[in-house]
């Protein structure tokens, strides 16, 4: 009953609420958006990933494939956050390994030695850092070979590379 | 050949630039070769990217002297801009040294935009900028180490440029006016051009960078008559050439051995001989992959500037490992040792060790190191300055055992690390002492090798190092003056940091350099004591200048730090985060 009465209240409230989620998105998705292939290139994804994600060889040395990669999204925030140990994949929170702290992996530099990870040029915030992770999501994960599409979104039209996809289509 | 798209370009260019033209300020000079072989008799000018033929990079200029350095204030500052980014790169870096002609400079950003300035009169006046409208992205993607451009040339009434998307741009001094270019690079195929060009006789010389994307290295000079191509020449063999054999694999490695030639060269006016060095085999950390001496990768080589013969070589790291690229610039120095008189060609390769070599006929005369620590080899043969450790008879060199490759993916500790104990920060010469100032990298690193499959082919514009780096310790550097006419290391002082700069000696008894956190120091030649220093706010890869004008002496030096540090291996160098991107000309003056 009381559900039966509150039911319109509850509907009402729930439209309500997505009016806001979609406003809300109209009105951040897209700042995210830039934000994340903004921090993309900037924080130096782009130097090992590359622009489509596929990773490859580099100064860092093979880097995986985020095209490929089954990580969650979680998972993804947690490896921007701290790198991987072992591995050149730099960490980018400003306090991973230092002294005491051992938000990554339970570990800090005196625990894991030389398998500590580099530390990025930028440090991200934690925003930044979820807005690269969703940029990662929504253009590169788990689409396949990278197309014209692609490219375009990437460096816009006029690009070289992408008359030249175009051209060898 | 100039084509028709090439001419509608410069139809545009030089509509684009006429409103620079209109306001330029003429300039009588012309850069003959005559002017060019005879550089270091005019000391109020920088004629050339090294300073002279012979890359001293010594001036006798004297005003300013080891008695009043300590009263040295800034003159003038220039914005150049370039500092935006392209392709991988977030921001472009300024690594370019400054030509000055009759009062007039001539700077070049990092995305090869020149600005000419006219320096009379105590300030750096703007006259025309000429822009060629780099393909950033394209070129910027595969340029490994950054936005960067070393520098112009003049020849008559020109100004030669690079672009990083693979040109030759010839622009009136006058006016601005872009005359004519060619493409010479293919981004297409991971190539950029980076490097100053060299003008010999009636041709400018262009190296190649991209030995990070399976190139194959080449020299070419163009006839700067016709913007045509006189000739180009592989730096990796071929199969049916003269080093060929020392490609010993079966699946054509040689087509993406690297072998990139991105530091200018030198040149010997009476022996007619241009020496250039030649970069790392590809791939970088998978020997395997290319069995065999690697000919000419890592080398010196000795080009007939008429024909692009090479007329000899000296290889320094054969089958390299390491990545201890062979770029490093010649010092050309005549000097007596051990009673008897040598024509040198000194050269500090990036694998820790000063060579000195007979550069008349390519043989060996002495090595020593310049570099505190160095374990991929025990030393070098004083006989055939070969490393010790290298065996003639092996296809693949193991050295002192500390490489990365097949069946050990991982190095243990490599000293110098793949920067080297030197990188392409060009040395100076004090004749009147006889003393080599090297500006020195001292670091160690690690590598981890990808083996590539012997059956599989670099991807173009895709990297073809096999493998990373990494740094577990931090980097730090040294200033060190070796007696050129011993071959033993007289003085060192050590620096927080690496040395990226170039270093500047001069009649005044003072040494010049800078570093990357921002300051340009002058120390005394006699004892390396420092004697002056200034913040520029800053950081700097660049090499230090000087001119005169009006019969006064200034220090110039461009300022913008870019580079692989900030990029690849900010964790060794902690505190050049904080760098921004900059570019500016600084000078200084009494």
């Amino acid at each position: 009953m009381i559900v039966q009465r509150e039911g319109l209240p509850v509907r009402k409230r729930l439209i309500i609420s997505l009016c806001v989620f979609f406003v809300s998105l109209t009105i951040h998705a897209e700042p995210n958006a830039r934000l994340g292939k903004s921090i993309y290139k900037k924080a130096n994804c782009v130097g090992c990933h590359k622009w489509h994600g596929g990773g490859g060889g580099s100064y860092g040395g093979l880097a995986l494939s985020l095209r490929t990669t089954p990580l969650s999204r979680e998972a993804l925030i947690l490896v921007v956050r701290c790198g991987r140990p072992g591995t050149n994949m730099p960490y980018h929170m400003r306090q991973a390994y230092k002294g005491a702290n051992r938000e990554c992996y339970g570990s800090n530099s005196a625990s894991l030695g030389d398998a500590t990870p580099p530390r990025a040029r930028y440090f991200l915030r934690d925003r930044d850092i979820v807005a690269v992770v969703d940029y990662v999501r929504n253009n590169i994960q788990g689409r396949g070979a990278p197309n014209y599409g692609d490219c375009v979104a990437f460096w816009g039209e006029e690009a070289t590379r992408c008359k030249r996809m175009a051209q060898s289509k | 050949m100039i084509g028709q798209k090439n001419m509608r370009q410069l139809a545009l260019a030089a509509v684009l630039c006429s409103a620079g033209g209109a306001l330029a300020a003429e300039s009588d000079s012309v850069t003959t070769e005559e002017r060019l072989l005879t550089a270091a008799s005019e000391s109020n000018n920088w004629l050339h990217h090294h300073g002279t033929y012979n890359a001293h990079h010594f001036s006798s200029l004297a005003e300013i002297n080891r008695s009043n350095v300590g009263e040295l204030k800034v003159a003038w500052t220039f914005a150049i801009g370039g500092t935006e980014g392209g392709g991988i790169h977030p921001s472009a870096g300024l690594e370019a040294t400054p030509l000055v002609e009759d009062g007039f400079m001539y700077a070049i950003d990092g995305w090869g935009v020149v600005t000419k300035l006219d320096v009379r009169e105590g300030r750096g006046k703007f006259v025309w900028r000429m822009d060629p409208a780099t393909d950033k992205d394209w070129a910027g993607e595969v340029a490994c180490c950054g936005v960067n451009n070393r520098g112009v040339a003049l020849w008559g009434k020109l100004v030669l440029s690079h672009t990083l998307d693979g040109r030759l741009v010839a622009t009136s001094k006058d006016s601005g006016e872009n005359i004519w270019e060619r493409q010479i690079g293919a981004p297409e195929h991971g190539e950029t051009i980076t490097v100053a060009p060299l003008i010999v006789k009636d041709m400018a010389i262009t190296g190649v960078s991209g030995g990070e994307f399976g190139i194959r290295g080449w020299l070419e000079a163009t006839d700067l008559n016709s913007g045509e191509r006189r000739w180009r020449r592989h730096t990796i063999a071929a199969p049916d050439e003269p080093g060929g054999d020392t490609w010993a694999d079966d699946h054509e490695a040689y087509k993406t051995g690297g072998g990139g030639t991105w530091v200018t060269g030198s040149y010997d006016g009476e022996l007619d001989l241009i020496y250039w060095g030649v970069g790392n085999p590809g791939p970088d950390w998978d020997r395997h992959y290319r069995p065999g001496d690697n000919l000419f990768s890592n080398s010196t080589i000795a080009v007939d500037p008429d024909t692009g013969e090479i007329k000899f070589h000296f290889q320094y790291t054969p089958n390299d490992p390491f990545d201890y690229d062979g770029v490093n610039e010649h010092v050309l120095v005549d000097t007596l040792y051990k009673n008897q008189p040598q024509k040198m060609m000194l050269h500090a390769d990036r694998n820790g060790f000063l060579y000195a070599i007979n550069r008349a006929d390519g043989s060996f005369i002495y090595a020593t190191p310049y570099v505190k620590r160095i374990n991929w080899t025990s030393g070098i043969d004083p006989v055939s300055g070969q490393p010790l450790d290298y065996d003639p008879e092996a296809k693949i060199q193991n050295y002192a055992g500390v490489a990365s490759g097949r069946g050990k993916l991982k190095s243990g500790l490599i000293c110098p690390g793949l920067m080297g104990g030197k990188n392409w920060m060009p040395m100076a010469y004090n004749p009147e002492r006889g003393l080599l100032y090297i500006p020195v990298n001292e670091s160690c690193n690690s590598t981890t090798t990808s083996p590539v499959d012997d059956d599989s082919k670099s991807i173009p514009r895709e990297w073809f190092t096999a493998g990373g780096m990494h740094n577990p310790e931090r980097f730090s550097g040294s200033l060190a003056a070796i007696d050129v006419s011993q071959g033993k290391m007289t003085m060192r002082i050590d620096t927080k940091y690496p040395i990226l700069s170039g270093v500047l000696a001069t009649a005044g008894d003072l040494v010049f350099t800078a570093t990357p956190d921002g300051d340009v120091v002058a120390y005394d030649a006699e004892n390396l004591k420092e004697l002056w220093r200034f913040p520029t706010g800053s950081g700097l890869n660049a090499p230090v200048i000087t001119y005169a004008v009006e019969e006064k002496q200034y220090i110039a030096i461009s300022v913008g730090l870019g580079g692989t540090m900030p990029k690849w291996w900010i964790e060794a160098v902690p505190g050049l985060e904080n760098v921004n991107p900059s570019a500016m000309i600084f000078t200084f003056s009494l």
